[in-house]
Formats: structure tokens, sequence, C-alpha cells
């Protein structure tokens, strides 16, 4: 090799590895922040892990996390109850992980947010949210639809969001208050419920879009992984239902009835999971919503978990 | 392929690798195949058009060196028109047409011509310059025609400039295209320093200023004039370091491989004049009006308002030329407005300053003329940024509104920070004067510290550079402080760099 080529490739090792140094100093130095709200999901991985089955699991975005109440239906239906709802940027993600949890005399309830089923992108997840998800649990990269593709990209932003939060913290000593308040990663209940927003005043920390729901072009990818899900969770001897997620009554209106009546048929025709949610109750009063199309207060939350436990009661006795 | 993807992270290596493994006979192959391959990576058809003008403008060039007088100028007219003739198909049509409707549509006609469903290719309005450039050189007589069809292709889609320029002339490209180019450490070392510099004022600074741009300039009605003025100011800054930053990268590629392309920025922001402003800013389209347009016009050998009308017409041309837009043929107008009113008051001024003796203060005076032409500049952005004449016009009358309650609401937020009502000193000042400008969140507001921290190095950077060769005195220091600061570059890339989770933000000029 040429004296210059070999100087060249020796000054390019030597840049290279004080990068990587460089880099790995500031991402090591900078630890998963214990109050951001995805540290809630290593509890629920954790009652994934250790919790005996026959147990339900509830799983999906943040309408399951805020919107159903595990310990309610623990208390009700005496049977262990997990909470596994986080964000909808997660996508199906989340549900990859659950697979390899499942054991038999399990049953999954499973509640995706309408945007999930509208693009293949959104229910392959955002990979900001899932770089922040991977972080409090590094071996969940797996979980992606093509890791190797994504872990340049996933860390690169793990890095750029671990720098983000240290300079937040340095500068300002945290979040803003209202996120600080609410979506806070340490209130969790020990079923997985968030209940960080329960005891919070009815004024919404967050603007409120009145969006319609995405419901009128759904993509068949989500049937075709939510039909192999089925099919694994059968095998592994597990039982799984879907529930449509908590619908604002004012989204849905401007949705549209038949859009919404069309999308359940749409469900129903494509996928061999029952539909736990009865049309005349998906949608709810405005005074049920904490904040956004999807969180329930505590009274909301209530009712819905009310009306899940007898709609799956009705289906199962049935069944 | 856009340099700041994934993609281009393994193209660059294994391309310039196999570029200097391989005899030189096979070089061109590689190149002009990792060119197509590069241009394909948009829409592979479009690869045609480029196809076409090549070989139009091959035959062109033959042609002219064999044919004299009229014929020969037929020729150069027939590759002209076909260069000429793909642009105004692909990139002006649907602007002539709606334009032509909605004459009809005022006048009462019927007017039967649909717009058509094309999608603009990438870098048209650069490669068709470039191909232009090489017939007209050999009809002056200044290039040689090249005969291997293979070097004229590469000459046209050299992939470094294919897209955004700089926009080369022949004799400065086709000969070092021809020569062999051996492996020398200071040059390879030298282009991967510029591709990192530019990589940094893109993905650093320029994306980061997206966040400011967009949200204005998407909705202005929304804002008043101090965020009308922010998101202006944020523009300039975001279209010098997207641009400059594409030809930082281009340039050192292109070096990497032997190639030297010529400048095309020069610190335009420290211009102190709008025709200082043009001969620092994409300097190879504003030489390529000035040889091709300008100076065939008459340049300025002729009457003065026959100048004043070349000027105009050269800037009127060179606003179509960036797009088929109303906004852009503004922004053209404005900037031969200010040309010409310059060039014609340049006396006056400085008459001027000599009587109220102002030249005797010559950094004041430099400092002013830098700031007036900044400011001139950045006021025609806003031409060129807007998604419509309505917004543009918007924008530009409501510059001065707002300012009032924004000040007073400012003053309040000072004091109460200055008596100690804000809690967390400085930060949350500054922080509650952006809140008045855009809404402020987490991530937003760690954005405006890493961009002001950002913005600190540009112009630090800037200044040395424009002070003398940076490379150069920076070769003069010890190995180990020039890696630590070429290691700092790339950290601050990896760190500072807008999420690599988002869509890449393509370039500014691939859309012309």
């Amino acid at each position: 090799m040429p004296a210059q080529v070999r100087l060249f490739f020796i000054s390019l090792l030597q840049v290279i590895l004080l990068t990587a140094v460089m880099v790995g100093l500031v991402f090591m130095s900078i630890p998963p922040d214990p109050n951001h709200y995805f540290a809630g999901s290593l509890i629920q991985l954790e009652l994934l892990k250790n919790t005996p089955s026959p147990r339900i699991i509830l799983i999906g975005g943040s309408n399951v996390s805020f919107g159903l109440d595990a310990e309610l239906m623990q208390r009700k239906l005496s049977i262990p109850v997990i909470n596994d709802g986080l964000h909808a940027g997660l996508g199906i993600v989340p549900l990859r992980e659950l697979e390899e949890y499942l054991r038999p005399g399990d049953v999954v309830i499973i509640s995706l947010e309408y945007q999930v089923f509208s693009s293949r992108d959104v229910m392959e997840g955002d990979l900001t949210f899932l770089s922040d998800w991977i972080e409090y649990a590094p071996g969940r990269i797996k979980y992606l639809s093509d890791p190797w593709r994504d872990i340049p990209a996933i860390y690169l932003t793990m890095l750029q969001r671990k720098v983000n939060r240290q300079v937040n913290t340095v500068l300002y000593g945290g979040s803003l208050n209202e996120v600080r308040d609410v979506f806070v990663g340490t209130r969790y209940n020990s079923n997985g419920d968030f209940i960080g927003h329960l005891k919070q005043a009815s004024t919404p920390p967050r603007k409120i879009s009145f969006e319609p729901y995405p419901v009128s072009s759904v993509q068949p990818d989500i049937f075709t992984f939510l039909e192999q899900f089925h099919q694994f969770a059968r095998q592994k001897g597990a039982a799984v239902y879907f529930e449509a997620p908590a619908s604002r009554r004012i989204n849905c209106e401007n949705t549209g009835e038949a859009s919404l009546t069309n999308f359940f048929k749409t469900f129903e025709d494509r996928s061999a999971i029952p539909v736990l949610t009865q049309l005349e109750d998906l949608c709810l009063p405005d005074k049920y919503f904490f904040d956004t199309a999807y969180h329930l207060n505590a009274e909301g939350r209530r009712l819905r978990t009310e009306r899940l436990i007898e709609k799956w009661l009705q289906l199962t006795a049935s069944q | 392929m856009l340099f700041n993807s994934a993609a281009f992270l393994i193209f660059f290596p294994v391309v310039t690798t196999a570029y200097f493994l391989l005899p030189h006979r096979f070089r061109w192959v590689l190149l002009l195949a990792a060119s197509c391959y590069f241009y394909m990576a948009f829409i592979p058809k479009y690869i045609l058009i480029l196809v076409v003008t090549i070989t139009v403008d091959y035959f062109a060039g033959l042609g002219l060196e064999t044919f004299e007088g009229r014929k020969k100028r037929w020729v150069l007219i027939a590759s002209i028109l076909t260069n000429v003739g793909m642009l105004a198909f692909f990139k002006y049509f649907n602007f002539a047409n709606e334009n032509l409707a909605a004459l009809a549509d005022f006048i009462g006609w019927n007017y039967p011509i649909q717009t058509l469903s094309i999608l603009l290719p990438i870098g048209l309005s650069f490669h068709t310059f470039q191909s232009l450039s090489y017939t007209i050189e050999v009809y002056r007589g200044h290039q040689k025609a090249e005969r291997h069809f293979g070097y004229l292709a590469l000459y046209v889609m050299y992939y470094p400039q294919l897209v955004a320029g700089p926009i080369e002339r022949p004799q400065n490209i086709l000969h070092q295209l021809h020569e062999e180019h051996h492996f020398e450490y200071s040059r390879v070392t030298d282009g991967l320093k510029w591709m990192a510099w530019g990589m940094f004022k893109k993905v650093v600074i320029a994306d980061r200023m997206v966040q400011f741009v967009s949200p204005v300039y998407g909705d202005p009605t929304s804002y008043n004039g101090p965020a009308l003025v922010l998101a202006t100011l944020a523009f300039a800054v975001q279209i010098y370091c997207d641009f400059s930053g594409y030809s930082d990268i281009a340039l050192g590629a292109a070096q990497v491989m032997g190639v030297k392309l010529m400048k095309n920025f020069d610190h335009p922001y420290f211009a102190r004049s709008i025709s200082e402003f043009w001969r620092r800013w994409h300097i190879s389209l504003s030489t390529w009006f000035r040889d091709y347009v300008y100076i065939p016009l008459g340049g300025n050998r002729v009457s003065q308002p026959r100048w004043a009308f070349n000027i105009f017409l050269t800037f009127l041309i060179s606003g179509l030329w960036h797009g088929a837009n109303w906004t852009f043929i503004l922004w053209g107008a404005l900037h031969g407005f200010y040309f010409i009113l310059f060039a014609l008051t340049e006396s006056f001024w400085q008459k001027l300053s000599s009587i109220t003796r102002f030249d005797q203060l010559p950094r004041l005076k430099s400092g002013l003329a830098l700031l007036t032409t900044f400011s001139l500049v950045t006021f025609a952005w806003i031409f060129f940024r807007a998604e419509s004449l309505g917004d543009a016009l918007y924008i530009a009358r409501h510059l001065p509104s707002g300012w009032r309650s924004y000040l007073a609401q400012s003053w309040d937020i000072l004091m109460q920070g200055i008596n100690g009502a804000a809690d967390a000193g400085l930060y949350s000042i500054v922080d509650a004067l952006f809140r008045t400008l855009t809404p402020v969140t987490d991530e937003s507001r760690v954005v405006i510290v890493l961009t002001a921290l950002a913005l600190l190095i540009l112009v630090v950077i800037e200044i040395l550079q424009h002070r003398g060769n940076l490379l150069e005195q920076l070769d003069q220091k010890p190995v180990i402080l020039r890696r630590v600061v070429y290691a700092s570059l790339l950290a601050a890339i990896l760190i500072l760099g807008t999420s690599y989770a988002s869509v890449q933000q393509a370039f500014i000029y691939f859309q012309f």
C-alpha cells in the first residue's frame, strides 16, 4: 500500500475513533430519564414477564394507558390484568414485544388508534417515539420491522434526544411545567395503568384537535399483521379481542357516522378477531375526556372499563 | 440521492475507492455509471432527458467544428432550442399555460389546453445550463468539441455537481476529467474536510432553521411583524447554509477525486453592495448569466437606459430560472432594481459620505453598507420563499406590524426577570421572549439554544475563512489538535444534526 494511502487510512481511523469516543461518552453519560412518560413501559414490561397466566393484557396506544383501568378490571374479574398501552406513535411494535411473553390462557385486548390503520408508516411506528421506547430496554430494537436498516437512525435520534433533554435540564431545570405535571413516567400503578392525569384539573394542558379520525382509507397491511398476531396467539393458547379506542363525540361527528360504521365493517370483513365495541357506545361526550381525541379522564376511564368488562363477559359467556 | 442520506454514506466511499483502484482508462466508465445511479435514485426515467440532451449536444459540438457561417449558427440554434425546449416543457409549460388560461378567462375566451401532470426533473436547470455552456463555448472557439461521447456525458452528469451545480464551463472541467489523478493525501483530506463542513452547514444549521421558517411561511396570515422578521432572517441563514453547504460537499467530493470545481460562494453576506453580493453568491450561475445573457445583450457598452434594461432583463431571467412562479420573477426583478439603484446612486453616496466626512470612519461605513446589503437581500428572500405572490405581499406589508405590543410584552418579561419574578434566570427570560414569537415546546426551546450555538460556530468560522485560508492555518497546528477539531466537527454533525429519524430535508436548490 503506498505511503500516502496508509497515512490517509491511519488519519481517518484516528478521527473516526476520536469521534466515536466523543459521541460514546456523551451517549453513556446521559441515562434514560426516569420521569419520561415512556419510563412506565419498564413497569409494563416487568408485568408481562412476571405476572402469572391466565391474565388479561390490554394493549394499544395512550388511549389504553390513559383510558382503561386494569386495576378495576382485576378487582371485578379476579384475574391479573396488565395495562400495556403506551403511545400510538409506537404503532404495532409493542404487539411484537407482547408475542414474546404470551402464554396459554392469556387474553389480549387490542385497542389501536385509528391512525395506525391509516398508513404503513404509522403502523410500523415513528422512529422518534421508537427511539425513546428502545432507550429503556435496548433489546426492543429486534421488534422493528427492519432493525438493521433502522439501527443508525434510532441510535442517532436517541443520542440527540438525550442531548436535548440534558440541555433542557441544565438550562431550565427540566421539562415545561405542563408536561412535568402530567406526563410523568413514575405515575403508573402496579397494573401498568397511567394515573398521572386522574387528579388533574379539567383544563387540558394541550391544544385539542377536533380533526376527523382517519378511518376512511384503511391500509391492508394492518389486517395482515393482526391476523398473523391472532394466529400466533391462538397457537400459544391465548385469545385476542379488539376494542375501539375511546372516541370523542365531536371528532366522531367530524368523521361521520357512515365512515365509522364502514371502518368496523371493514375490520370485521378482514379480520377474525372478535370486536368488543358496540357502535352505539363508541363515541363519548367531551366531559369524559382529559385531553386529545383519545385520552379519557377518571370518569370516562371508569365508564369505558365497566362497559368493556360487561361486553367481554357477555362475549366469553356466549362462546 | 441526497448528500445527507445514509445511501450516500455508502455510495461515496465505494465509488471513490473503486475510482482509485481502477486503471485510468476505465475511470470514466465508473464515474458515468455512478453518476447515472446517483441521478436515477430520484426518478429513473428522467435519465432519458439527459440522454437526449447529451446526444444532441455531442453531435452539435462536432457540427460546430465542422461547419462555418450560417450552418454553424444553425447548429448552435438547434442545440439551444433542444436544451431550452426541454427546460421550457418540463419547467415552464404549466406556468405559462395557467397564466394564459387566467388571461383567457379574464377576457372571456374559451381556453382548452389542460395543465399537464409533469414532475420537474431534479436539477434540470443546472444540467441544462451546463450542457448549453458546452455548445456555446465550442461555437465561440473557446473549447474543442469533445470526441469521446462518454467524457461529454460525464461532463454533463458528473455526480457531485449534477443536480445543484456549480454550473461548470467545459474549459474548466473537461480536461480535468480526462487527466489521470493519483491519490494525494492533502488533496483527499482537504476534500473530506470541505464535505464535513458542508454537511455541518446543511444538517446542523439549515435544517434547524426550517423549524423557524416553515410554520410561518406555511401560514403567514397567522403571524405579525416580529415573527415574520424572525422567519425571514432564519430563511436567509437557511438558504445560505443549505446551498453553500451543498456546494461545499460537491467541491469536496470532486476534489477527493482530483477534480477542482469552481467556487460557488464567497461569504456573500459580507458583501457591501448588491453587485458585490452577486460576485459572492451562486457565482457559477451569476457568471453564466453574465457571459451568456448580459454580455451578448450589450453589457455595459451601451447607453445607460439600455444598460439598465440589460441588467433588469438578466435578473428577470435569473428569477425565472429559479422557478416557474411569479414570486421568483419578482425576486429577480427586485434584485435588478437594487442593482440599478445602487449603480445609479453610487456617486451620490460617495459625495454624501465625503461631505459628511463619513468616509473618515471606514469601519462604520463598511458596517453600514454590509447591514444595508444584507437587509435588502433578506427582504428579497421573502419573495423567493413565499408560497404565493399573495403570501409574499402579505409578509412584506406586515413586517412593521405588531412591534409595539411585542416590545411592550418583552419589556414586561425583561423587568419581571430582572426583578426576580422569573424562576430560572436568563434562560427563562430568553425562553419567555421567544414564547411571544412562536409556540415554545420542550423541543423548540432546546432548539433555540442549540441553534444559537450552531450559528455562533458558523459565524466564527465564516469570519476566520474570510480573513484567510482556515485549512492552511489549521494545518500548521499540532496533529492531535487537528484530529480533535475534525472529530469535534463530525461529533457536532451527529449530535446537533436535525433528527435523523425524520425524512431528510432535500437541498432547496434541488427543485430548480
